[in-house]
């Protein structure tokens, strides 16, 4: 349901477009925000109910190729949220309390925000690089 | 750049003069005929811009057509004289042209040894967007302008690692292999946020994390006191 938060010992993803991955890399500017935006979109992956980790990126990655045009290099990160929100907690000055909250879209009923990012992001961008988990390719 | 052709001298600055009393004096910039080259109707601020910056750089820049230019004393500057809008193709063409321009004025800069390289990064990097969304600015032109500031006050750098924002913009790092880290956000308007990890010697178990905003002009003494050069200059 909208609104509810992601438990800590889930995974989340988040799609990195290849100018945010150059040589495959993964910057931290794939962990920033827009101007505009609220919150940093990730996709639930506990919500797609899927047997293993491989068929929830596959069914990532058939959201992420319904949604928009994905470029060639683009990749999927994985992301602990526990570890992301413990991370950015103890080591940013203000101690910042990340919120994973479930932000369901009609053509995408996993999508989900990381909140509470827009100070310092540049600074909680890099410290959410430090936990990526595991880096897939989003075309097989 | 078209053809010079005698016979019409008159006519070109015939039409310049009618301009100058239709729109006052508020459109019309003095200049030496010497000084102008020759581009058609509009566009000319820029293009003296950049004449003037690439003399400077010591690149040469052609001026044609200055004989026929010899007996004119003003011109006029008939970007803010057009009547018709600007379509976002337009804007879109413009940003694109300043967009390469820049990246052309990365591969020139005189002091640096990765300079070809680096404008190569950019180039890779504006086709990246251009291959998911066509219609997309590709690079943000002001962050664009102001990595370049950056590049030209600070030619001693190591190659940096460069990214993408979401809003197109220039963000920049290096790392070493002691996890330290200096990562710079190049924004729109001279400004940068910048971020800097590095170990704590006295305590190795932990580490210093500084992140600000400074002007790009004088990011690099901002951050001097915490032995940033000592890892990143070559």
């Amino acid at each position: 349901m909208k609104g509810d938060k992601i438990p800590d010992q889930d995974h989340i993803t988040r799609y990195c477009k290849p100018s945010q991955a150059p040589d495959g890399n993964i910057q931290p500017s794939a962990f920033m925000l827009r101007v505009n935006e609220e919150s940093l979109s990730v996709n639930w992956l506990g919500y797609l109910n899927c047997i293993n980790r491989e068929s929830e990126i596959a069914a990532v990655r058939e959201i992420y190729k319904a949604k928009f045009k994905v470029g060639a290099t683009a990749k999927i990160v994985v992301l602990n949220v526990g570890e992301v929100r413990q991370k950015v907690l103890n080591e940013t000055p203000d101690r910042r309390n990340l919120d994973v909250l479930h932000d369901p879209l009609t053509d995408d009923a996993s999508h989900s925000g990381i909140y509470n990012l827009k100070q310092d992001n540049e600074l909680i961008a890099e410290l959410i690089l430090e936990t990526v988990r595991d880096i897939c390719s989003v075309r097989e | 750049m078209p053809e010079v052709i005698l016979q019409e001298k008159w006519k070109r600055f015939e039409a310049t003069q009618v301009s100058s009393i239709a729109y006052g004096d508020k459109y019309i910039e003095p200049n030496p005929p010497s000084d102008y080259p020759y581009t058609g109707a509009w566009n000319l601020r820029t293009l003296s811009l950049q004449k003037d910056k690439l003399s400077h750089m010591g690149i040469p820049f052609n001026i044609s057509a200055t004989a026929n230019q010899a007996e004119s004393d003003i011109l006029t500057i008939s970007w803010n004289e057009n009547k018709n809008p600007f379509t976002q193709e337009d804007l879109l063409e413009r940003a694109e042209d300043q967009i390469q321009e820049y990246i052309f004025r990365i591969r020139a800069l005189p002091a640096f040894h990765y300079q070809e390289s680096l404008a190569s990064k950019l180039v890779t990097l504006l086709n990246y967007e251009k291959e998911e969304d066509p219609s997309s600015i590709g690079i943000a032109v002001d962050s664009l302008r102001n990595f370049f500031n950056f590049l030209r006050l600070n030619p001693n750098l190591k190659n940096p690692i460069i990214s993408l924002t979401p809003d197109n913009n220039i963000y920049a790092s290096w790392r070493s292999a002691n996890n330290q880290v200096f990562s710079i956000h190049f924004l729109s308007n001279d400004n940068t946020h910048f971020v800097l990890f590095k170990p704590n010697e006295r305590h190795p178990e932990q580490k210093i994390r500084v992140s600000g905003t400074a002007t790009t002009d004088i990011l690099m003494e901002t951050v001097m006191p915490y032995g940033i050069l000592d890892w990143i200059a070559e």
